[in-house]
């Protein structure tokens, strides 16, 4: 089954034609949008993260024809006017990657954790990124970046 | 994962008749994420896939019943279920065990009604379900049924559904006067997959126990309830020397399988020490009258 669908992604209406074959990351990579890697392929990675309908899910466990008709957020959406987001600059501040592969969807999980809870403790930003792997082992830089986005954010607010 | 037709009802009944076939390559669709496994590696090739998750919302809701009870619909997420203000009174066990589960991705997308019918013992829900004395509400094109969830496996994978037959909604009764506990043991990581799972209510009353439900998963062919653990308990007051009894007796009796999370004998000894240690503390951490 090959199927016309439209969706909204990163804001902008888009419309496409999607094989039953086809998983969420291999849909975006045909829109050139290379942010959410497939990994492990299994749910287990998180290098995949997207935000579908506000939540964010495993690409490499959502169907490309499920994305007809939903809201679609990728890392690339994150960006403002050539401005990176909070938690992407957090991330370079703190060096909270080496090779950089898994860092799209760390990034993705931690914005849905800070859209969620204003200052998370140490125990919820690893709970939330649990479902996270790095195999650079950036661990604490990443748990000190997001920390750090949290502070930031709340500053911002504050103004 | 070959080519298949999805399907997209907005009704139940609409799903139930795409669903009214007795070829097995025609399967509903929830959360997908045990099915996207089984395609990708080839498990599984679907003709069709009935995508659930359109139907009417209410098959998606947590509500309170009039006797006290608590309908969770088949379609509501795991992490619905992990925030619901009303099952975090009504049995906090639930809110308590999903942090564990799988990961924030998976417990968005996933459904209690898929993780019931999926039979795959190494679950974490279904034992608590079965300890909580849920029931199953099924249905098919003509008519409904209602199942113990403990009695909804029939074997490693395999369910008492037949072909067709949807998961609607899971039931349970009022929980005043029961405390429940989960023990999931991981042998890799917090996360992971149980190696081990017990489930364990008790009733008590002026201190001693009145009734129980005893469940043990992962360790298992398939959920399996130890009445004879329960027939142990009852009417007897709990204390540590009672526990280590009911530990040891759980373990003579279970019948556990080898697989990638440890052999079986490992497991027996698990399944005695989980026992002991969930009836613990209930007793340390339960309200209990
Ligand atoms: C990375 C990862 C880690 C995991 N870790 C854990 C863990 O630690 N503990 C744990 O318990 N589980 C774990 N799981 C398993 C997870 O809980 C299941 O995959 C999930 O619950 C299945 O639900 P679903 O809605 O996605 O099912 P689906 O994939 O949609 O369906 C599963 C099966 O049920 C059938 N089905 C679906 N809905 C219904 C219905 N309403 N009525 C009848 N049949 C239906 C489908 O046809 C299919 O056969 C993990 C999964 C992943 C991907
Ligand atoms: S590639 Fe999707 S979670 Fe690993
Ligand atoms: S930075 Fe290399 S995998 Fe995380």
């Amino acid at each position: 089954m090959r199927q016309h669908i439209s969706f909204n992604l990163n804001g902008r209406p888009v419309s496409m034609d999607v094989g039953a074959h086809e998983d969420a990351v291999d849909v975006l990579r045909r829109r050139n949008l290379f942010g959410a890697r497939e990994s492990c392929g299994q749910g287990l990675c998180g290098c995949c993260t997207i935000k579908v309908d506000g939540v964010p899910v495993s690409g490499c466990l959502t169907l490309g024809l499920k994305l007809d008709g939903a809201e679609v957020e990728t890392v690339e959406g994150l960006e403002r006017e050539g401005v990176l987001d909070i938690v992407q600059q957090a991330f370079i501040d703190a060096g909270a990657f080496q090779c950089g592969f898994c860092t799209p969807g760390f990034v993705m999980m931690a914005s849905d954790l800070l859209a969620r809870v204003e200052a998370p403790t140490d125990e919820q930003i690893k709970d939330h990124l649990a479902g996270n792997l790095c195999r650079c082992a950036a661990y604490p830089e990443i748990i000190a970046a997001v920390r750090a986005a949290a502070e930031k954010r709340s500053a911002h607010a504050q103004v | 994962m070959l080519d298949f037709e999805l399907r997209r009802p907005t009704s139940l009944e609409d799903a139930l008749a795409m669903l009214d076939t007795d070829d097995p390559s025609v399967r509903p669709w929830s959360g997908g994420t045990a099915l996207m496994l089984m395609m990708k590696s080839g498990v599984f090739e679907p003709s069709v896939l009935v995508d659930l998750t359109g139907v009417e919302e209410e098959h998606a809701s947590i509500r309170r019943l009039e006797d006290g009870g608590t309908s969770i619909g088949a379609l509501a997420t795991l992490a619905s279920l992990q925030f619901d203000p009303h099952l975090a009174s009504e049995a906090p066990v639930l809110g308590q065990a999903l942090p564990r589960l799988a990961n924030v991705r998976v417990r968005n997308v996933a459904r209690v009604g898929g993780c019931l019918a999926h039979g795959d013992p190494h679950m974490d829900l279904p034992p608590i379900l079965a300890c909580l004395r849920g029931l199953v509400v099924a249905r098919k094109a003509d008519g409904e049924r209602r199942i113990a969830v403990e009695q909804l496996f029939a074997g490693y994978y395999e369910t008492v559904l037949d072909p067709g037959e949807i998961i609607t909604a899971v039931e349970l009764p009022t929980q005043t006067g029961w405390d429940s506990v989960y023990r999931k043991t991981t042998v890799r990581t917090h996360h992971d997959w149980p190696t081990v799972g017990v489930a364990i209510s008790l009733r008590r009353e002026a201190g001693l126990i009145v009734e129980s439900r005893v469940i043990v998963s992962a360790a298992t062919e398939k959920l399996t309830r130890l009445e004879a653990v329960e027939n142990l308990l009852a009417g007897q007051p709990s204390n540590a020397a009672l526990f280590t009894r009911a530990g040891r007796t759980a373990a003579e009796l279970v019948e556990t399988i080898d697989d990638a999370q440890g052999s079986a004998s490992y497991k027996r000894v698990l399944v005695g020490v989980e026992v002991r240690r969930a009836l613990s503390q209930i007793l340390e951490e339960g309200s209990g009258s």
